[in-house]
């Protein structure tokens, strides 16, 4: 009987926290990998992993958020790393960009500003979405990137100028 | 606070486009998700928190000291009555002077028991027998003074009586002193020589031994009895010979005779081992014996952390390295995407 409500628990837990932090994981994946399609395959094997390791999420080192996070970038880096193999393996070294008309980084945005930010490495998309677009503080972003906290302002501050200079640019274009 | 302001207000209207536009998952991926089912409850290995370490480290210290404490309050009672013995004097323990056994009549007497009275008066040489009379005597005097004091009575004991002093050795030291003299006395006095001897410190251990000779000494004087009348009637070529076995024979016989004749006693003096420091109390017993307890204890901890420390380092190094260039390699692809 005992065991039975704790599998409830768990399984009521992982729920609320995957609907909370969907939306986020997503919007995170969107910005690390510039692509929709792979974001969504990312994200489902991010929750999918969740899913398998979620006894070992422990609230008392970070939030649900920070951890799925993490998971999405480690998901993510793995797909990157993947990728790369698969690339050199193909003597083919160029970013393959999408190109298509669809606005990957979200409905309503500036064409310019969609532009610029295809523009920027991952790295400096990822920092971009952790603290301007989940809003996540300092602190927990950092712990996503696995840097500390002094080098992920840094790499905003990088980040969020080189993205006003590309805007800029392409406006002036 | 917004995450912004920590870098720079020319970038809010930028962050609120951002914010405004960011991306939704589609529902088919919300449908994929929401469908997901984590397995049961399972236990498994977490990093204990930074409280439970410290926790564990002042159990540990606690149980070390605890430990010690215990050890320190066993011993310092075992000690208590080992100190207790270590109180009463101790002696140096001697050999006694080899005894021929079976031929001899030997009677070794517990030293505690005798005191100061004399018990070899029973064991005299016995009047019209030649005996070889040889005893040992083992006496506790007080100081390194009373015993110079006593060498000399002895060795004036020993002429005074017709006899003379052999050996003497004579040695102090910062816990004591010792003498060992071997005195030369006629059996015919042995027993007064004995009883004064006795009385010039405690007697500790007492050894007399008794071996008849007189069949011996009448044997070799019959010996050289025939070797004489055999010199009388020998040839020219054989009396050298004979005059030498008669000579080496005589001489063992005077040998024989003289120790007939002439009683050993040795005599050994000691004196009392300084009286040690006052014994510490069981309180101080405890506390030093904790101490050390906890200094092993130190010892063991340094020895694990003098061997498995380079190696944990190493390891350490090793780990931090491998998280490093990773995260490098990680960094550059981010970087390239």
């Amino acid at each position: 009987m005992g065991k039975r409500r704790r599998i409830d628990a768990v399984k009521t837990e992982f729920a609320e926290a995957a609907e909370r932090h969907l939306d986020d994981v997503h919007a995170y994946l969107v910005y690390l990998t510039g692509d929709r399609g792979t974001a969504e395959e990312l994200a489902a094997e991010t929750f999918a992993r969740a899913c398998e390791r979620w006894h070992r999420f422990d609230p008392r080192r970070g939030g649900a958020r920070t951890w799925l996070c993490q998971l999405a970038r480690s998901t993510a880096l793995d797909h990157f790393r993947a990728e790369d193999r698969r690339r050199r393996r193909e003597g083919r070294y160029a970013v393959s960009v999408p190109e298509s008309e669809e606005q990957v980084f979200g409905e309503g945005l500036s064409p310019a500003l969609e532009a610029a930010l295809a523009r920027l490495s991952a790295a400096e998309r990822e920092v971009v979405a952790l603290r301007i677009v989940l809003e996540l503080d300092g602190e927990a972003a950092a712990r996503v990137l696995g840097i500390s906290a002094t080098a992920c302002s840094t790499r905003l501050s990088r980040a969020l100028q080189k993205l006003e200079k590309e805007v800029s640019a392409g406006v002036a274009a | 606070m917004s995450p912004l302001e920590l870098v720079d207000d020319r970038f809010d209207k930028l962050a609120e486009e951002l914010r405004a536009s960011r991306p939704v998952a589609p529902a088919a991926l919300r449908a994929e998700v929401c469908a997901l089912e984590p397995p049961g409850p399972r236990w498994t290995f977490r990093w204990p928190s930074r409280r439970l370490v410290l926790a564990l480290a002042a159990v540990a210290v606690l149980g070390s000291l605890f430990v010690a404490g215990i050890t320190g309050l066993t011993r310092s009672g075992n000690q208590r009555s080992s100190a207790g013995l270590a109180l009463r004097p101790t002696l140096p323990t001697r050999k006694s002077p080899p005894v021929q056994t079976g031929a001899w009549e030997a009677q070794k007497a517990p030293a505690p028991n005798l005191g100061s009275a004399l018990r070899s008066a029973d064991l005299a040489p016995a009047t019209g027998r030649l005996q070889r009379y040889q005893a040992t005597l083992r006496l506790r005097v007080k100081d390194v003074d009373a015993m110079s004091s006593a060498a000399k009575r002895a060795m004036n004991l020993a002429h005074g009586l017709g006899g003379y002093v052999a050996s003497v050795q004579y040695a102090t030291r910062s816990k004591g002193g010792g003498a060992t003299l071997v005195l030369r006395v006629p059996v015919g006095n042995v027993q007064t020589a004995l009883t004064e001897l006795a009385s010039l410190g405690t007697i500790l251990q007492q050894h007399t031994g008794i071996l008849d000779v007189t069949r011996r000494v009448d044997r070799e004087a019959l010996q050289i009895a025939q070797l004489e009348r055999q010199l009388a009637h020998a040839s020219p070529s054989e009396a050298p010979v004979i005059r030498a076995k008669l000579a080496t024979l005589r001489a063992k016989h005077a040998r024989l005779l003289k120790s007939a004749r002439l009683a050993r006693i040795t005599l050994a003096l000691t004196t009392p081992a300084k009286q040690a420091a006052a014994a510490p109390s069981r309180f101080d017993r405890t506390v030093d014996d904790a101490g050390s307890v906890l200094l092993r204890e130190l010892e063991i901890l340094l020895y694990a952390l003098v061997v498995a420390g380079p190696l944990l380092l190493l390891g350490g190094a090793a780990i931090v390295a491998a998280r490093g260039a990773r995260r490098r390699a990680d960094q550059r692809l981010l970087e390239r995407g």
